[in-house]
């Protein structure tokens, strides 16, 4: 495994320069880790010798205040690169899902999955396995270059040891892995045990079964815990092996010295130092083994998300939902959109969901001008499908697709948690309260939204909880009539209301159509007997269309 | 529950002559390299020699015990805790839950739980270790130096002092920091999931905006954090220069022989590595001791439903015999009358409610958002006492029959349907634990889930939930009314069971519901009226009367 790809920094290039930091940090503190060393042996020199302590006593509060002071900075960098990176990667990701057609993001689950916890677990892999990395191949060596000018036989007797270390590691991580990986489902499991009977807890209760289910709750964690142990223990024992080799090669540099020192042939300064030294050699080594546990998600998290923050991106920046969705023949000139006639011309368009041949749509041509174009279809023809590449939130399989900026209103109507300002004048720029006010009006919800203490402040619930199906259409409607898009494409908008308020918002759409581009797919005659223009879609090849 | 068990004090002891050995390896090395160095026969080294072998060898081997006493015992603890507190939950249960969010509430809760228990390995194991070490280090150097010994005991005060502090510095951020990350969460939760709805109104560069803000706050709070531990990890190797240079002072100042000064000078700089684990004990402890705060918080409640009545009303309750249940005949009649409750005992979710249900009857409860309609369903299935007016079931007060009995009258669908990661049939027999394949699959068919588990690969041995197979919402909620519906329980409580689907399938599934309900009663709250025409009455909440049968609003799409 590389330590940091390249493409993390090419991908996040917020990461350079706390990943910069973080190495001239872990640099600084492995030259101090060795002053250390120098500062302690002559104190402890000059104590023995019944010499000044003063000097060698100064150099070593000198050298433990950088110390000090390099951890200070050290820990601060670490957790800020640890947010920075983290959060870098996770803006990339969603910035980079909201810019794409839809074939080319990952599934719902697997997206939430990679930017909530998979962006999290970046953040100890920065924070705490890189700073032990840099530990680990800045300290060792030093360490033995040091050593080498000092005490060569003691330098020579960690270079031959020191690769013990990792081909140890290796034969022991070969014979465990098979029974690791073994238990790691059956752990998996156990653990989600809880997790489950918890969370369903509601359901158990309803049916009477609560109570039954604490028995249950014993017997599956004690299975967790004996399973958790038979990992555990093979996993600290190998890590007391290792440790148990890196004071057998201590040990041995300590014999050496000894003798040495027993035969005059070597300074007590000397040997004290190379002492002092020898475990500085072993010990980082050891430790990337500990923070490499805690840091395997993330590294794995950083492999699944790389690929996908470093594809190549469109060339604009803008949203795609406002950006022509051009067939490159006659692009929109920017100067002057408002003279340009505000249409939408779909030729010969097809188009099937990733993984199935099954087209959903198929040579379909459709010229919308300004005023209300009303598309009807039977059940499943892809009337949906049809707005959301007009929107440009597909990429057709087949065919083109000319539009001006677009606004669509999804058939589920979309809010989200917040206050009912901000739901309003989501993608529509920056309004005014007395505009909002006047959309309210025209969708009939103004007295509703007065009504509420919170005026346009109210918080609106997950899915606009706190409003009825109706009002929400309405609510979005009222969005759409904000939106300064030039096409409006609106998905069976009028589906949940009664009649009488649906009557209000075909008022509404049929305003809104005298100046933009509207296409609305609905099931309602009402909404059919106003439009300017009528494109009855077929069900593809298979099942025969009945237009409506 | 927040005990200390003796295990994990045995631990910590184990791990104390760990890192005790480390202390000593480091001294007598330095004993025993200064002796060396005055070349004496080699023999009077050997004790010292033997001695330096030992402790390098006692703090792998310790360790390694430490380590596997102390994660068995909270392994162990860790289960009995989880036991306790589903035990201490089903009576809160679901009351005293929040109404939306709870799946991501009750895993909070885990993750609190496993927090708070694991910080036996991570706080006490650690400060019980340090302690200890650091206490035979003082031990150690009083008896060859009593001066050598107050500056080791000095060095002790400062660590714990420093811990402290961190503890504290880290306190102070832990609220800001668990809700920044949760907010970036929640936010990158709705971006992710719902890209293509922010695509539609064009919404992106604001919903990018959403998780920078957010974001920024994380980072904000993670800032403020991290100086607990820098302010740990700086103090400490300092605070342990300082009483080096002490020691050695104090050596100076001494005539002890050259070795035992060496070793002086090397005790407390050894302590260096024993106080490593300080910083990060102070972080667990200050995330645990949030833990435990939040738990208790949520333990403290009162049940949604008072202790169970006395004996004399639970002998004078032949409402429902056990084989009346069994055969699914007898449906209630239920009577509320002027019913108000509250959830919290402040504000009245619910104010003189009036409702009857016949044996078989359809009622339909409507109503603005906030006037009580799952209120009344939680009255009726007796999750929640009422706080005003009488609930009959056929004639008696309701409150005076157990809690248990009354309860098993209701089967309660509601949009928030838990899926089990078991297989179909224990995610079906969970209803009914008797049930026998047969009336399993009578009452999946009934629920209109036949053609789904015909294309099942395993059929009912089919696992579902985390670690199998994904159900669409509409499975979902078919799979919650096929409980229902196997439980035999004689009313329906219907809590917008249909509200996270598309039109068309809200209509079906409801549709299906009222088709299989048999002889059984419905009370079915809903903002939408899909499938409702059946109704017998519609309540609407803010009338707080049951209407007479009067028209649905028709809102079924006129198909052309």
């Amino acid at each position: 495994m590389r330590p940091v790809d390249p493409a993390l920094l090419r991908a996040v290039p917020q990461a350079r320069r706390p990943l910069g930091v973080l190495a001239a940090v872990g640099v600084a503190q492995g030259v101090a880790t060795i002053g250390t060393a120098f500062a302690l042996s002559s104190l402890v020199v000059a104590v023995v010798r019944g010499a000044p302590v003063a000097s060698a006593a100064a150099y070593l509060v000198v050298v433990m205040v950088a110390r000090a002071v390099l951890s200070f900075v050290g820990e601060t960098v670490a957790a800020a690169a640890g947010t920075t990176v983290s959060s870098a990667l996770r803006e990339r990701l969603l910035d980079r899902w909201l810019s794409a057609p839809a074939e080319d993001r990952p599934g719902s689950a697997e997206a939430v999955t990679l930017a909530t916890q998979g962006a999290a677990s970046v953040e100890p892999y920065v924070a705490r396995f890189l700073p032990a990395l840099v530990t680990a191949a800045v300290v060792p060596t030093l360490a033995v270059v040091t050593l080498a000018f000092v005490d060569w036989l003691s330098a020579l007797v960690v270079v031959l040891t020191l690769p013990l270390l990792p081909v140890f590691a290796a034969l022991i991580g070969a014979t465990t892995r098979d029974a690791t990986e073994r238990r790691w489902g059956a752990l998996a499991d156990l653990s989600g045990h809880f997790l489950d009977v918890v969370r369903g807890l509601p359901t158990l209760v309803a049916y009477g079964r609560g109570e039954r289910q604490v028995r249950t709750i014993t017997d599956v964690s004690q299975g967790h815990r004996r399973a958790t142990m038979a990992t555990l223990r093979l996993a600290f024992l190998s890590s007391a092996a290792l440790e148990l080799l890196a004071t057998i090669c201590v040990a041995i540099v300590a014999v050496t010295v000894g003798l040495r020192l027993s035969h005059g042939s070597v300074e007590l300064g000397t040997g004290l130092l190379a002492i002092l030294l020898a475990p500085e050699a072993y010990w980082p080594i050891r430790r990337v083994g500990a923070e490499f546990h805690s840091a395997a998600d993330g590294a794995a998290a950083l492999a699944s998300a790389l690929p996908q923050v470093s594809r190549a991106q469109p060339a604009g920046r803008e949203q795609p939902a406002n950006r022509p969705v051009s067939d490159g023949a006659e692009p929109p000139s920017p100067g002057k959109p408002g003279n340009w006639p505000k249409t939408v011309v779909v030729q010969g368009l097809a188009y099937s969901y990733p993984g199935s041949s099954d087209r959903v749509l198929d040579g379909v041509d459709l010229t919308a001008p300004t005023g209300l174009t009303v598309v009807t279809g039977p059940s499943g023809c892809g009337k949906s499908t049809l707005l959301e590449l007009v929107a440009g939130l597909r990429t057709p399989t087949a065919g083109a697709v000319r539009a001006q900026s677009t606004h669509l209103v999804t058939q589920r109507p979309f809010l989200t948690v917040g206050s009912l300002r901000e739901n309003l004048t989501l993608g529509t720029g920056p309004v005014s309260d007395a505009a909002i006010w006047a959309a309210l009006r025209e969708v009939g919800l103004d007295g509703v939204v007065a009504a509420q203490p919170d005026g346009l402040q109210t918080p609106l619930g997950d899915d606009g909880r706190g409003f009825s199906a109706g009002q929400r259409a309405r609510l979005v409607l009222a969005r759409a009539r904000l939106a300064d898009a030039d096409v409006l494409l609106l998905d069976e908008p009028t589906a949940h209301l009664d009649d009488e308020s649906a009557a209000v918002a075909h008022r509404v759409i049929l305003d809104l159509a005298r100046h933009r581009c509207v296409v609305a797919v609905t099931h309602r005659r009402e909404l059919l007997s106003l439009a300017d223009h009528h494109v009855a879609l077929r069900a593809t090849a298979a099942a025969p269309g009945v237009p409506a | 529950m927040n005990r200390r068990s003796p295990r994990i004090l045995a631990a910590g002891a184990l791990g104390a002559t760990a890192l005790g050995s480390g202390v000593a390896l480091t001294a007598t090395s330095g004993w025993l390299v200064v002796r060396a160095s005055e070349r004496p026969v080699i023999l009077t080294l050997l004790t010292a020699i033997v001695a330096v072998r030992t402790f390098g060898m006692a703090r792998p081997v310790f360790r390694y015990w430490e380590r596997l006493r102390s994660h068995d015992a909270a392994l162990d603890d860790l289960a009995t805790a989880r036991a306790d507190l589903y035990a201490a939950l089903v009576p809160l249960t679901p009351a005293r839950l929040p109404r939306r969010g709870r799946a991501a509430m009750l895993a909070g809760v885990v993750d609190d739980l496993t927090e708070r228990v694991e910080a036996q390995v991570r706080v006490t194991v650690p400060f019980v270790t340090t302690a200890l070490a650091g206490l035979a280090t003082v031990l150690l150097c009083a008896w060859v130096e009593p001066a050598a010994g107050l500056v080791v005991s000095g060095l002790l005060v400062v660590a714990a002092l420093t811990t402290l502090l961190a503890r504290l510095l880290e306190t102070r951020s832990m609220d800001a920091l668990v809700a920044a990350r949760d907010d970036v969460a929640r936010v990158t939760e709705l971006v992710a999931s719902q890209s293509l709805d922010l695509q539609a109104v064009g919404a992106g560069g604001q919903a990018i905006e959403w998780v920078r803000d957010a974001q920024r706050r994380v980072a904000r709070a993670s800032r403020v954090q991290s100086r607990g531990r820098a302010v740990a990890t700086a103090t400490l190797p300092l605070a342990t220069a300082v009483a080096t240079v002490g020691c050695a002072l104090v050596a100076t100042r001494t005539d002890h022989s050259a070795a035992v000064s060496a070793l002086l000078v090397l005790a407390p700089f050894a302590l260096a590595e024993v106080f490593g684990t300080l910083p990060e004990a102070a972080r667990a402890w200050a995330r645990a001791s949030a833990a435990e705060r939040r738990l208790s918080q949520l333990l403290d409640e009162r049940p949604g439903v008072a202790a169970p009545p006395h004996a004399a009303a639970v002998s004078a309750a032949p409402v429902i015999t056990p084989a009346d249940r069994k055969a699914g005949t007898h449906v209630p009649h239920l009577r509320l009358r002027g019913v108000g409750a509250s959830w919290d005992g402040r504000r009245t979710a619910l104010q003189g409610a009036d409702l009857a249900v016949a044996p078989g009857q359809v009622v339909a409860v409507t109503g603005p958002s906030g006037c009580g309609k799952s209120t009344l369903l939680a009255v009726l299935a007796r999750q929640l006492d009422p706080a005003t007016g009488s609930y009959l079931v056929d004639g008696q007060d309701a409150l005076g029959l157990p809690v248990e009995r009354v309860r098993a009258l209701f089967a309660v669908v509601d949009d928030e349907p838990h899926v089990f990661a078991t297989t179909v049939r224990e995610n079906l027999r969970l209803a009914r634990p008797a049930a026998l394949d047969q009336d399993l699959l009578e009452a999946v068919g009934a629920a209109g889930l036949g053609a789904w588990l015909a294309g099942l690969p395993d059929g009912l041995d089919t696992r579902l939930g985390a670690s199998g197979r994904g159900l669409s919402g509409g499975e979902r909620a078919r799979l919650s009314i096929a409980r229902a519906l196997l439980s035999q329980r004689p009313v329906l409580l219907l809590d917008e069971p249909v509200a996270h689907l598309d039109h068309p399938t809200a209509l079906a599934v409801m549709a299906d519901l009222l088709a299989a309900r048999g002889e059984r009663s419905v009370v079915v709250v809903s903002h939408r009226p899909e499938g409702l025409a059946e109704a017998h009455g519609i309540m609407d909440l803010t009338r707080t009367t049951v209407a007479p049968r009067d028209p649905v609003p028709d809102a079924v799409p006129t198909l052309p």
